[in-house]
């Protein structure tokens, strides 16, 4: 700048650290927050994922870029299971990084990776070193542990209200431990359908519908718990373990002939999961298990000819990552959609096996604080977004996670009025109800 | 006076392969080698494991080598070059020059197979700052494969252990400056069978990959590359390294990160210079001695033609190997069993009088 007419060389002062209210900060730090070069690849925290168990196949990863544009996660913010590899191979701890409570487990990488990085055992091995190491864990998340321990719900609820809902179903819910013979169905209603208000809706409209067809089924009460496999995933093992010992031991005392579930979590649970725990641990556990999706599928020729209400609607379906990529199931939901009188369904971009995750899953359902610090929005609001550009007037869901998670995106979008979320069998209840 | 007889000039794996064919076949073979043994870069540059498959070169060529010399109809010329040649397919006239001592000899053939090979880029040419001749620890591949060879993988500045290694890849290939515009092929093979035996060698050493594009076709994807990031845990970096500094008694390798899109500047105790193929002085001499098109890299030009691999621009002589460009040792000694197939049929068909169905055959 000239002073006096005459051009000074201008006076620049770097500091290698200096004190600012308190805050020591580093010289490189006034030019930009992170420091740009790297310096060294340090495969300290790489080598420990990769020797945990379920950690081996992080090093599997040949950075080709496919799980980045189907992660649901970096749609919304910058993050991608490839990323996450980078990350540790230039000496990131993993067990102290934000990026490790951020992934739903929604199995969309696996699906494209050609290498089968398998973000589903890595996250959940690399949380459970987290917590055992004392890193840090969101305190939500932390609570609903605290609160599933404690009350077998991660709502922190009573369990000797975990039945309450049924007093409204305006049928019969018979308890298990009350019928004292065998039954047909065990309904696994789930912790959602038990206690959120949204939830207890589609619980009671289990009930109305499992009645009308005249369905021998009854409930847990309050023997119910927490399946745990969300625990699971999101790192707490023990805590899971606990969980399923008790599921399957309160199981062990009743006859039935198959075990219904509200939802896909608990499905993934009681399918994949609890047979490996049950044969490790010297317990019993052969059980055909259904989602409810599933159960009236099989029964659409008796279902069908009730459904005399037409809901004239044009609705489009949220694939729920555990019934869909997990388990392959992508057609009874729609199925049942079909047969309801006056449904018309269109599917979204991202349906079926590239169906977008709500946001829920993998322990997501209780970080919704936490991962809404790293990102521009909400999964369950992107996916909100989608169902209104396509047209949809109604988004309807078969896991009890998600009508909550779209009912406060619907909200928070702007979007109230123009789109309603009902779980498919609120939907078969209502045209159930001829006027 | 047209015979079946066989020139091979080059007794390198593809020379080899080519003179076992030609006697398989029941013709007369003449296998000339300018140097005083058989067994081409394998055996000469000292080579450790072979990509792919990881048997040991030496005691592989040395199998070979044997039934070479044990055949009756193979004619072994050690310490031969060719001098010059006259004639035409069927009957061509091949003076052969004792290396060092001026004796030399005329030999009658029906056709020539020329495998006269490649040899490793030299770094100095290359225009990055890698140092080679700068830096002690910067070498070549053929440089490791010795010292993984003699099992003593250490830093050639102080024979100490090293604890971080890394290959450049692409040194001396795809780059217009140098001219080299072609890929090697051989080199990302290379470099992770290299490094998978350097992790076995030195287990506490771990090995860094720096690339452009890995190109590992085929089974070398499966038998190469997977076990090395999977079993032996070799780091791939997608980013190539522009400068090698001195810094302190290690290496500064400085390049970009390209997936996190940073700059790197990492110390290494050893860098791996992933050195391609160009055509050999023996190639080059003998495309001028028999008069064969070369390409503008200096290789021996193989007319357009995906289906005739091993044709040259001159009817009777055929080559095989990397004398005609990059190639693996699966497709050198490939091209030496297909070029001696070609070579014997010809020169019978030539000795039958029968010319129209020699040129069809070419």
């Amino acid at each position: 700048m000239p002073v006096k007419g005459v051009k000074q060389a201008p006076i620049v002062v770097e500091k290698d650290s200096v004190t600012v209210r308190g805050i020591e900060l580093k010289g490189q730090w006034n030019r930009m927050f992170e420091p740009r070069v790297i310096d060294d690849y340090d495969l300290t925290h790489l080598d420990r994922v990769a020797a945990l168990s379920g950690g081996e196949s992080i090093e599997f990863c040949y950075q080709c870029g496919k799980c980045v544009p189907v992660c649901p996660v970096d749609v919304v913010g910058n993050y991608g299971p490839r990323k996450i590899v980078r990350k540790l191979q230039l000496g990131v701890d993993l067990t102290e990084d934000a990026d490790l409570w951020l992934c739903t487990t929604c199995m969309n990488c696996l699906r494209v990776c050609p290498k089968e990085v398998d973000m589903i055992k890595i996250m959940p091995a690399v949380r459970e070193q987290a917590i055992l190491d004392g890193k840090f864990v969101p305190p939500e998340l932390q609570k609903t542990f605290e609160n599933i321990a404690r009350y077998g719900n991660p709502q922190g609820e009573s369990p000797r209200k975990r039945a309450d809902w049924a007093k409204e179903a305006g049928v019969p819910v018979p308890i298990m431990a009350s019928v004292k013979r065998p039954v047909d169905v065990l309904l696994y209603v789930g912790s959602y359908p038990s206690y959120h208000p949204r939830g207890k809706d589609a619980a009671r409209a289990m009930a109305r519908v499992l009645t009308a067809l005249g369905v021998d089924f009854a409930i847990l009460g309050h023997e119910e718990k927490e399946d745990g496999d969300s625990v699971r995933l999101a790192g707490e093992k023990g805590l899971y373990e606990t969980l399923a010992d008790s599921t399957i031991k309160t199981l062990a005392k009743y006859r039935f002939n198959r075990i219904v579930v509200f939802g896909p979590h608990e499905y993934n649970a009681f399918k994949n999961v609890y047979p490996k725990f049950a044969a490790e641990n010297g317990l019993a556990w052969d059980y055909a298990i259904l989602h409810y999706t599933q159960f009236l599928a099989e029964r659409l020729d008796q279902l069908t000819p009730l459904l005399k209400k037409p809901i004239e609607i044009t609705t489009t379906f949220h694939d729920p990552c555990y019934l869909g990529r997990h388990n392959g199931e992508y057609d009874a939901p729609r199925r049942l959609l079909a047969a309801i009188p006056g449904v018309t369904l269109v599917e979204m971009g991202r349906s079926r096996e590239n169906g977008y995750c709500c946001g829920g899953g993998g322990g997501g359902m209780w970080l919704d604080s936490f991962a809404g610090g790293h990102q521009k929005m909400r999964l369950s609001e992107r996916r909100v977004q989608e169902a209104v550009e396509y047209g949809a007037s109604l988004l309807s869901v078969c896991c009890p996670y998600e009508v909550s998670r779209f009912e406060d995106g619907v909200k928070s979008t702007g979007n109230d009025g123009k789109l309603i979320v009902r779980d498919i069998i609120e939907m078969i209840d209502e045209a159930m109800r001829a006027e | 006076m047209a015979n079946d007889a066989v020139l091979i000039i080059g007794g390198g794996p593809a020379g080899l392969e080519a003179a076992r064919g030609v006697a398989g076949l029941g013709a007369r073979a003449i296998l000339v080698e300018r140097r005083n043994n058989l067994g081409g870069a394998p055996i000469n540059e000292r080579y450790a494991a072979l990509t792919h498959g990881f048997r040991d070169a030496e005691e592989v060529m040395n199998e070979i080598i044997a039934e070479v010399t044990s055949e009756a109809l193979i004619d072994v010329r050690l310490g031969y070059s060719v001098a010059a040649v006259a004639g035409s397919a069927g009957d061509f006239t091949v003076t052969l020059a004792k290396e060092g001592n001026g004796h030399s000899d005329v030999v009658n053939v029906g056709a020539i197979i020329v495998a006269t090979g490649f040899q490793h880029f030299d770094p100095g040419r290359e225009t990055q700052m890698y140092g080679y001749y700068e830096f002690d620890d910067v070498i070549t591949l053929q440089d490791s494969e010795r010292m993984l060879k003699d099992r003593n993988w250490v830093r050639p500045s102080n024979g100490e252990s090293p604890k971080r290694v890394c290959f450049i890849q692409c040194v001396g290939s795809r780059d217009r400056h140098i001219g080299n515009e072609y890929c090697s092929k051989v080199c990302c093979g290379i470099a992770s069978k290299q490094a998978i035996e350097i992790r076995q060698q030195v287990p506490d050493c771990r090995v860094f990959i720096f690339y452009i594009d890995m190109r590992m076709y085929g089974y070398w994807e499966n038998e190469i590359y997977w076990p090395a990031q999977e079993k032996y845990k070799v780091q791939y970096v997608k980013g190539i390294v522009t400068e090698i500094l001195k810094k302190g008694d290690k290496l500064l390798v400085r390049g970009e990160d390209t997936t996190m899109g940073r700059p790197v500047e990492v110390t290494m105790d050893v860098v791996v210079l992933s050195n391609g193929m160009e055509p050999s002085a023996g190639t080059k001499e003998m495309a001028r001695v028999l008069g064969l098109k070369q390409n503008k890299y200096g290789f021996i030009e193989v007319p357009h033609d995906a289906l005739n691999p091993t044709a040259t621009s001159v009817p009777g002589i055929f080559v095989s190997g990397a004398a005609a460009g990059p190639r693996d040792l699966d497709d050198s000694v490939g091209t030496g069993g297909a070029a001696a197939m070609k070579a014997v049929s010809l020169a019978r068909k030539l000795a039958r009088g029968d010319l129209q169905l020699a040129n069809a055959s070419r």
